[in-house]
């Protein structure tokens, strides 16, 4: 019936026909707002796709989720203790301990020289007689000092650097200085911390690369399976004409996706434990009568780990549609 | 249009299945393919659509030689034929609106321009009120005319058509091929690939028959002897 009835048009429409068989080159603008169109009902199409099987989606999301999770905490930590020990390390002070005998008018030079020598923050003078008063006071031997026919203790400045890396050079610059009898820097407990917390960016980073691998080789399973339920449409894609780079890119998005998910859901599990820790880590702070604080993903993180949750999947897909999508030709 | 220089194609198994075809199509012919089963109509068409290779001899498409097109090119060389298939390969995930659309989106055509050109298919193959439905619940026919609309909507010089009446009554084949004619009338090739020989003998057109993968008859009628 609808044949009948259209041939009743026929001549009308093979003009049309021939028409458009003239007008068929597509021009640059129509062809990059086709691209665009296609971009996003691709991306479109790769998230409905996903939440058809929401089971399946949110366990692959979990898995990749959790993969993130345990090396961006224990990268977290680690910045975390390294800047508690930064604020150790600025409390770092050098001793000078200065000659026996000397006056006190040369002793107040010396403060001024200390004072002026480059890489210096600031100089504290004790005098002999107020460390013999704080020993007296703290240490509980101050009856044993009054057999002492002179003060035992030397004039002392305690020298605090601008930066710990100096410090040893300032030590051997103010070594040289006649008065001074001694010079002091306790900092090897600071130097092991130091390679200890080298030791654990490390291991962030094996971490880091083994789970990336992980979800790399998850999502790249799952787009595997999303390939295989598609078959059917890629022999056709391609029959009618689809690239390479047109037939892998739903697959591309949809591992992209996972990623950006995976991600984001991983930075969810880590506020949660940041809030979960914060409680803790500030009462064990002011035992310690310290200010710090925990320090979170924070926002510049949470993108950071956004961009690699999503490269991260990408690259995941890429390795699937490389291995799976060039077995599927047309037959 | 087409021409086809001793050509031969034999598949690893050591199978024969083309033995130096050599035949010319102007551009706006029309001609129909036939032999028995395992005569090499299908690997004919396979050249053509470059699914597959030949091994030796040359196809020549509009005088360029297609047989050293790179891999990377194939998918545009694949816009300008329309190609209908005996199963229709038709996706039922989508409706027959996205089916016809799918060569126009491979090609990155706009929206709007989409719309309007998958419509016109549609309407010449008289289903332009069935672009909503689900494939599935369309007619063998109807399926078979989604897949002709398909075939044309993007507009190509070449139609290619493997045994597209296979599943059909006499009624609706020779409505099919009627509709493959009108598309000649407006200047593309067509190339039919059909067993059905009496059908065949009623379009009084040009036949190429093969037999064991040579071709024995090439001509006006007598698909049959």
């Amino acid at each position: 019936m609808a044949m009948t009835n259209h041939k009743s048009r026929g001549s009308q429409h093979s003009q049309q026909t021939q028409r458009g068989a003239r007008g068929s080159a597509v021009s640059r603008l129509d062809r990059w707002r086709g691209y665009k169109h296609h971009h996003r009902t691709t991306l479109q199409s790769s998230f409905a796709k996903m939440l058809q099987e929401p089971f399946q989606t949110l366990l692959t999301v979990v898995v990749i989720a959790i993969a993130l999770t345990l090396p961006t905490a224990l990268y977290i930590s680690v910045e975390n203790i390294r800047q508690l020990s930064g604020g150790v390390e600025s409390s770092a002070q050098i001793s000078v301990f200065v000659k026996k005998g000397a006056r006190s008018a040369a002793i107040e030079k010396l403060g001024e020289q200390l004072a002026n020598l480059s890489g210096v923050a600031s100089v504290t003078h004790i005098s002999a007689a107020t460390a013999l008063e704080e020993f007296n006071a703290l240490s509980g031997f101050g009856s044993a000092l009054q057999y002492l026919d002179e003060n035992p203790l030397p004039e002392t400045f305690l020298v605090q650097p601008l930066l710990l890396n100096d410090s040893a050079k300032l030590v051997a610059k103010i070594h040289k200085i006649t008065l001074v009898d001694d010079v002091q820097l306790d900092m090897e407990w600071l130097r092991r911390l130091g390679a200890l917390l080298d030791v654990g960016r490390k291991l962030v980073l094996a971490l880091a690369a083994a789970l990336g691998i992980g979800v790399i080789l998850v999502i790249g399973n799952t787009i595997r399976l999303a390939i295989q339920s598609r078959r059917d449409e890629i022999v056709i894609v391609k029959l009618v004409g689809g690239t390479d780079a047109y037939v892998r890119r739903p697959f591309l998005y949809t591992g992209l996706l996972f990623g950006f998910f995976g991600a984001f859901v991983a930075a969810l599990m880590l506020v949660g434990l940041g809030f979960w820790l914060e409680e803790s880590v500030s009462e064990l702070a002011s035992l310690y009568q310290s200010q710090f604080r925990l320090t979170g993903l924070g926002f510049s993180g949470f993108l950071t780990l956004l961009v690699i949750g999503g490269v991260v999947g990408l690259a995941g897909a890429w390795v699937s549609v490389r291995q799976h999508m060039y077995d599927i030709k047309p037959r | 249009m087409i021409r086809f220089d001793n050509l031969s194609k034999r598949y690893t198994g050591g199978f024969e299945a083309l033995r130096s075809v050599s035949f010319e199509m102007d551009s706006g012919e029309m001609a129909f393919l036939t032999g028995h089963s395992g005569a090499g109509k299908s690997t004919l068409l396979k050249l053509l659509m470059l699914i597959e290779r030949p091994t030796s001899g040359n196809l020549l498409i509009n005088g360029k030689n297609i047989n050293r097109l790179s891999a990377s090119k194939i998918p545009f060389y694949r816009r300008q034929v329309g190609v209908v298939f005996q199963n229709h390969q038709l996706l039922f995930d989508r409706s027959v609106f996205e089916n016809v659309a799918l060569p126009l989106q491979v090609s990155g055509y706009s929206p709007s321009d989409i719309g309007r050109r998958v419509r016109a298919a549609l309407d010449s193959v008289g289903l332009l009120d069935r672009e909503k439905h689900n494939p599935i619940e369309l007619s063998g026919g109807e399926q078979q005319r989604v897949g002709i609309a398909r075939a044309v909507v993007h507009k190509p010089k070449i139609l290619l058509a493997d045994e597209p009446t296979g599943n059909l009554d006499p009624q609706l084949s020779a409505e099919i091929m009627d509709l493959f004619k009108r598309f000649q009338d407006v200047g593309v090739t067509v190339l039919v690939a059909s067993h059905d020989i009496n059908l065949i003998n009623k379009m009084n057109m040009r036949i190429m028959r093969l037999n064991q993968g040579e071709l024995e008859w090439d001509g006006v009628g007598h698909g049959n002897d």
